[in-house]
């Protein structure tokens, strides 16, 4: 088949783009949709798991080095201020939450077919794979912020419990605040991968 | 000038920890050992010197003060800056460049000092070993450099060997690299002419002027926070230099119509609020009158003459600069993530030892009445605090 411009109206556009040659796709609709859902759903885990892994992280070095520093001539903010670090550590937790339960969500057909059956559940297979890409993402994206976001508050927090105690729970509320980001995260990301569940077997 | 650009960036708020984390939270713990108004409240009610020893074993000073078993205001003063000294180097290890260099940049100006201490000493004759006792301790180089500086003779030649065997090697040897070459240029002679015939006064000067330029462009290429709040420093540092340069002038040769173009000119820094409109104007300042108008254009300098003309024994200039420096490097602490503080932690506690060794002074000389006129440090009772309410 050749690339033919439009003859009548009769003729849809779907036709005017045919490839000239079987390897080359006709247009970004085509590739998106050729993408494994399987590919975008276990990516989803993936980004999922490893944006929290990252905003994490971030968070514990900013606030860990501070509170370091400040303990060595201020000791008595060692304990308490290691609830900063474990606010940073529940935006890895939220991370692992979400991993678990999208990773338990992907399942493989019953049989070992090599190609797709006609009545395959096409349409709870790509919506599948869609939503929990993208709740991975959501959660992923918003714990780096909120990770982040908490380490830098947990830095001055430190800091300023070495300083004057009396600054210390009233410095924790700022850090309530920036860890609620990643709850939100979490909790769009169980809402949109919710009814997303993988066919198993072909629709009867 | 002198000192290459940093190689990298003190970074912003979501990266300085990754590098300078840990000597800025070092600093901020080491605020708290400040003295507090509560101190200085139970130390000015001292009747002795051994009261305030007793009252100083409950501060930060007791471990310093403990090999010290008769207390004296120099001795008291040596004690504590040996303390700085000791919390400064355990920074300094703690730190990585670029903080490193900037640390270095606040030695330099202890090291110029130690160097034109040397110097001098040797011209009038005196010991080497009575003056490196006497040399700030954060600004030491090497004992052998130091110890070599009174073998030179004090001859032109002697002069031009000594800079050039021993001062290139230390890091304020580029300052005088740049003082010898302008001060040759400008008087058409060979540079040990010029060592013979400039005062020391003049050569401390002319070098604090390079080291205050040099800082403040380093201060610069690091941008961000360190570059707005130590640039804000050293402007005002440079602008007490040139209002303290032109007051101190005088009644000095320096004062002459012909000396002040060509020569006190020389020693204003090219940075600063005053720059460079208002040291073009301060060049020709010829007596205290007109010293107040011009500083009346500006401000914040306005203010503070205004208290030098109006009480001059209750208040000195030199009290007012400090308390507008002290204002100045409190507030480098309100912010977090920046160099800022190493400095500032410095400065002031440069003023606390000031403020021991006045207040040690004026018990062990009687004067009770004078006890009172120190610039506490991080205290609520501040002027400058108390004034917005």
């Amino acid at each position: 088949p050749t690339t033919q411009p439009y003859q009548n109206e009769k003729q849809t556009m779907a036709d005017s783009l045919t490839c000239a040659n079987k390897f080359c796709n006709t247009g970004w609709a085509e590739v998106l949709t050729h993408m494994s859902p399987y590919g975008y759903a276990n990516f989803g885990i993936a980004f999922g798991l490893g944006f929290s892994v990252v905003g994490a992280a971030w968070g514990i070095w900013l606030t860990g080095s501070s509170l370091v520093g400040a303990a060595v001539k201020a000791p008595r903010i060692r304990s308490k201020n290691l609830i900063s670090v474990i606010f940073c550590e529940a935006t890895a937790i939220y991370g692992v939450i979400m991993a678990i339960i999208l990773a338990n969500k992907v399942k493989k057909p019953e049989d070992p077919v090599s190609e797709l059956a006609e009545a395959w559940d096409y349409n709870g297979f790509y919506y599948a794979g869609y939503g929990m890409f993208s709740a991975g993402l959501s959660v992923g994206l918003t714990n780096i912020a909120s990770g982040i976001s908490v380490g830098i508050a947990g830095s001055s927090c430190a800091l300023g419990d070495a300083q004057d105690a009396s600054l210390f729970v009233k410095i924790l509320i700022v850090e309530i605040f920036a860890s609620a980001l990643g709850i939100f995260g979490i909790i769009v990301g169980i809402i949109q991968s919710n009814a997303c569940t993988f066919p198993i077997a072909p629709l009867e | 000038m002198t000192t290459p650009p940093p190689a990298s960036k003190p970074g912003s708020l979501s990266t300085f920890n990754i590098l300078h984390g840990f000597p800025e939270a070092l600093v901020r713990g080491m605020r708290l050992s400040f003295l507090q108004d509560s101190d200085y409240h139970h130390l000015t009610q001292c009747e002795t010197l051994d009261d305030v020893r007793l009252n100083m074993t409950e501060s930060d000073y007791a471990d310093a003060l403990a090999d010290i078993n008769v207390l004296t205001p120099s001795g008291l003063q040596g004690a504590a800056i040996e303390k700085l000294v000791t919390e400064f180097k355990y920074l300094r290890t703690q730190a990585v460049e670029p903080l490193a260099t900037f640390m270095d940049f606040i030695t330099y100006e202890y090291m110029i000092e130690n160097v034109m201490l040397l110097l001098k000493g040797t011209l009038s004759g005196r010991d080497i070993n009575e003056l490196i006792a006497q040399c700030h301790p954060l600004g030491m180089f090497k004992e052998s450099t130091m110890r070599s500086i009174p073998t030179f003779e004090s001859t032109a030649q002697g002069y031009s060997d000594l800079y050039q065997t021993v001062l290139v090697d230390t890091p304020v040897g580029p300052y005088f690299a740049m003082f010898l070459q302008e001060s040759a240029d400008r008087m058409g002679g060979e540079i040990r002419s010029v060592l013979e015939e400039v005062e020391i006064e003049i050569i401390k000067s002319s070098l604090i002027k390079f080291w205050i330029e040099d800082f403040s462009q380093f201060v610069d290429k690091l941008g961000g926070e360190t570059a707005t709040i130590m640039g804000d420093i050293l402007k005002v540092r440079a602008d007490t230099n040139a209002i303290n340069i032109t007051l101190n002038s005088f009644g000095t040769p320096l004062n002459e119509p012909a000396m002040r173009m060509s020569d006190r000119k020389r020693l204003y820094p090219a940075v600063g609020h005053l720059y460079p409109a208002g040291t073009a104007m301060l060049v020709d300042v010829g007596d205290e009158d007109e010293l107040a108008r011009v500083l009346e254009l500006f401000p914040q300098y306005s203010s503070i003459w205004n208290i030098h003309s109006a009480a001059s024994a209750d208040k000195s200039i030199d009290d007012a600069f400090y308390e507008r420096d002290v204002q100045m490097l409190e507030l480098a602490f309100e912010s977090q993530m920046h160099f800022g503080v190493f400095y500032a932690y410095v400065k002031l506690k440069e003023q606390e030892i000031r403020n021991l060794v006045w207040i040690t002074e004026c018990i062990l000389q009687g004067q009770k009445e004078e006890i009172n006129k120190f610039v506490p440090v991080f205290s609520f009772h501040a002027p400058w605090r108390t004034k917005r309410r």
